[in-house]
């Protein structure tokens, strides 16, 4: 029931995600954010299980932080999305799967690009011009492969999560009132309002 | 989604026995493939005789294509048995035409005919998927495709069958000129060209169809009548 | 549906005269909903330029074969394909998939040259994914001769 895309371009990737809590029938927060900075260049969004998506994100963040220390160099973007999805897929094998949905967004310095990486709980792995998860997907596939041209730029972008967001505002049936929106480019990562789209 | 979907065994082994208790199901799946091809005065029909039920073969030949009065061939796939049904129902129907009008169902009548046969059963149907061919008022080649319940087109060729996922495709390329550049779409093949493909699509079916053998009983309609052959597939 | 059939996809291998042809279409779904319309699903193993104690495409055949078994009680969820040239330039291929049976088993024949197995190749996975609607959205072929590798990208139907 959460709502989880990003769309990419040449330099840059604007993330978004609801900020909805549900246990339930109960909506227990409205103001969560589920984008984890792993790296200063590399945003994580997380949807899925409960309690597997906190410890999945932490792990992946201690981890990615713990290379940074030990080899006084930061995973890129690339490297940072195929140590996630290994180690999903390594989790799937075991006793202790995690079920979650993950969206890698990042600039890569050295390759002067930006990366979308989409990653599912089956540990199936993606480099996407965009990408989305759960059921919201259903819907914004639609609006972003009518929408999305290959040298898309920032405003753009920016236009086409208006959309998005409008079509889950009129067709989805869970409400939906806030999203996380935040900017990946060569200058780190900025979040912005919705009433600034 | 969760994973309980995923959890059953790697390998599911097909048994006679069905899951849910002992339902009484009166439908069976005889396997069996059938094609026909049209061509500008022909049509080729084209089917195998194997009659199968799971694993064990029932009749090595058992014809599923048949001669109708008017002149036309039906040919079948699914449950034989609601074949065969299917076409008394089908004759008894012309034959009162035939009394009514005194002259036989041309083949676009008994086309349309065959899709209300069917619709009439909408709740119990005839567990059939007919291929009916002919030629049309015209004397054009003529073919018309149904599922169980009466849905139909005519169309120019059309594989169904056990072998359907694996003749459909290559009629596709071969008869249908799919994804060639600069190829008419809608042109039709010479007739030893179709039968040449008929026979290729069933020695290729068979070679991977464990339903699909024994003998192919080859039909060509045109102006002179229907002219029957067998061939011989494999027998393994 | 089976878990083989979640993402969906369609893989073939072919042998001709001295040559072999490897092709995968480019979807990736999650059942009917595709998510990726570019996805790689070939991948090179050795490389032919780097002549130093490469495996034979038979030898990785059998490591890849052991790899799955040891998972028999847990397997990976794929359907691997495998070609290559070995030593002498004996063509091996490894096993493929249901549509692409039926068109292989009529289209393919023995000895083909590297242009006729490309042209093989392909009309037998375009015809093949255009009657599965899991697979398509153009495709991609590599033929594997002893002077290189050919690569092609396929426009199908792109539905």
């Amino acid at each position: 029931m959460e709502a989880q895309f990003a769309i990419a371009g040449k330099d840059f990737v604007v993330s978004v995600t609801d900020k909805n809590v549900v246990h339930s029938i109960v909506k227990m927060k409205h103001t969560q954010d589920k984008t984890w900075q792993l790296l200063p260049m590399t945003l994580m969004s997380v949807c899925g299980e409960p309690g597997d998506t906190d410890s999945y994100a932490e792990y992946i963040q201690g981890n990615a932080k713990l290379y940074s220390v030990r080899n006084a160099r930061d995973l890129s973007v690339g490297e940072t999305a195929n140590f996630i999805r290994g180690e999903l897929a390594r989790a799937l094998r075991s006793r202790n799967p995690f079920q979650v949905n993950l969206l890698v967004a990042g600039y890569d310095k050295e390759k002067k690009e930006a990366a979308l990486y989409w990653i599912d709980y089956l540990a199936a792995m993606a480099k996407v011009p965009y990408g989305a998860h759960g059921y919201c997907s259903y819907f914004l596939y639609s609006v972003m492969d009518r929408e999305y041209t290959e040298d898309i730029t920032l405003e753009q972008a920016l236009d086409i999560v208006k959309k998005c967001i409008a079509v889950i505002k009129t067709r989805f049936m869970i409400d939906l009132p806030d999203f996380t929106i935040k900017i990946i480019d060569q200058n780190g990562t900025r979040e912005i309002e919705q009433s600034d789209l | 989604m969760d994973f309980a979907q995923f959890q059953q065994a790697p390998v599911s082994v097909p048994t006679e026995h069905h899951s849910h208790g002992n339902r009484w199901d009166p439908y069976v799946d005889n396997g069996g493939t059938s094609l026909a091809i049209a061509g500008e005065d022909f049509v080729v029909v084209a089917s195998d005789t194997r009659q199968s039920n799971g694993y064990s073969i029932n009749s090595r030949y058992s014809p599923k294509a048949f001669e109708l009065s008017n002149g036309s061939v039906l040919a079948t796939t699914g449950y034989h048995a609601d074949a065969l049904k299917l076409v008394e129902h089908i004759e008894q129907r012309a034959q009162l035409y035939f009394h009514k009008h005194d002259r036989a169902m041309n083949v676009s009548a008994m086309a349309q005919m065959l899709s209300g046969i069917l619709y009439s059963k909408r709740f119990f149907p005839y567990y059939v998927f007919p291929i009916l061919s002919g030629l049309d008022a015209k004397g054009k080649g003529a073919v018309y495709t149904y599922d169980p319940v009466g849905n139909m087109e005519r169309v120019n060729y059309q594989a169904y069958g056990s072998a359907s996922a694996l003749v459909q495709p290559f009629l596709d390329s071969q008869v249908g000129f799919k994804n060639q550049r600069n190829a008419d779409p809608s042109r039709l093949l010479e007739r030893p060209q179709a039968v040449k493909l008929a026979i290729d699509a069933f020695t290729g079916a068979t070679e991977r169809d464990i339903h699909t053998g024994d003998w192919l009983d080859l039909f060509i309609i045109d102006q002179d009548g229907i002219h029957q052959t067998k061939r011989e597939l494999k027998h393994d | 549906m089976s878990i083989m059939e979640y993402n969906g996809s369609a893989v073939v291998a072919m042998v001709g005269k001295n040559c072999v042809a490897i092709a995968a279409d480019k979807r990736l779904g999650q059942r009917a909903l595709t998510v990726d319309m570019n996805f790689q699903k070939v991948f090179p193993i050795t490389d032919r330029t780097a002549e130093e104690r490469i495996i034979e495409p038979k030898t990785f055949s059998n490591l890849v074969s052991h790899m799955l078994y040891e998972r028999r009680f847990g397997p990976y969820f794929v359907e691997p394909v495998i070609a290559g040239l070995d030593k002498d330039n004996k063509p091996f291929v490894g096993t493929a998939s249901d549509n692409l049976f039926g068109m292989c088993e009529s289209l393919w024949e023995p000895d083909l040259e590297p242009e006729e197995l490309f042209e093989t190749i392909s009309q037998a996975l375009l015809n093949a994914v255009d009657r599965d609607a899991m697979s398509g959205w153009g495709a991609v072929v590599h033929v594997i001769t002893k002077d290189g590798v050919i690569t092609r990208d396929l426009k199908g139907r792109m539905d």
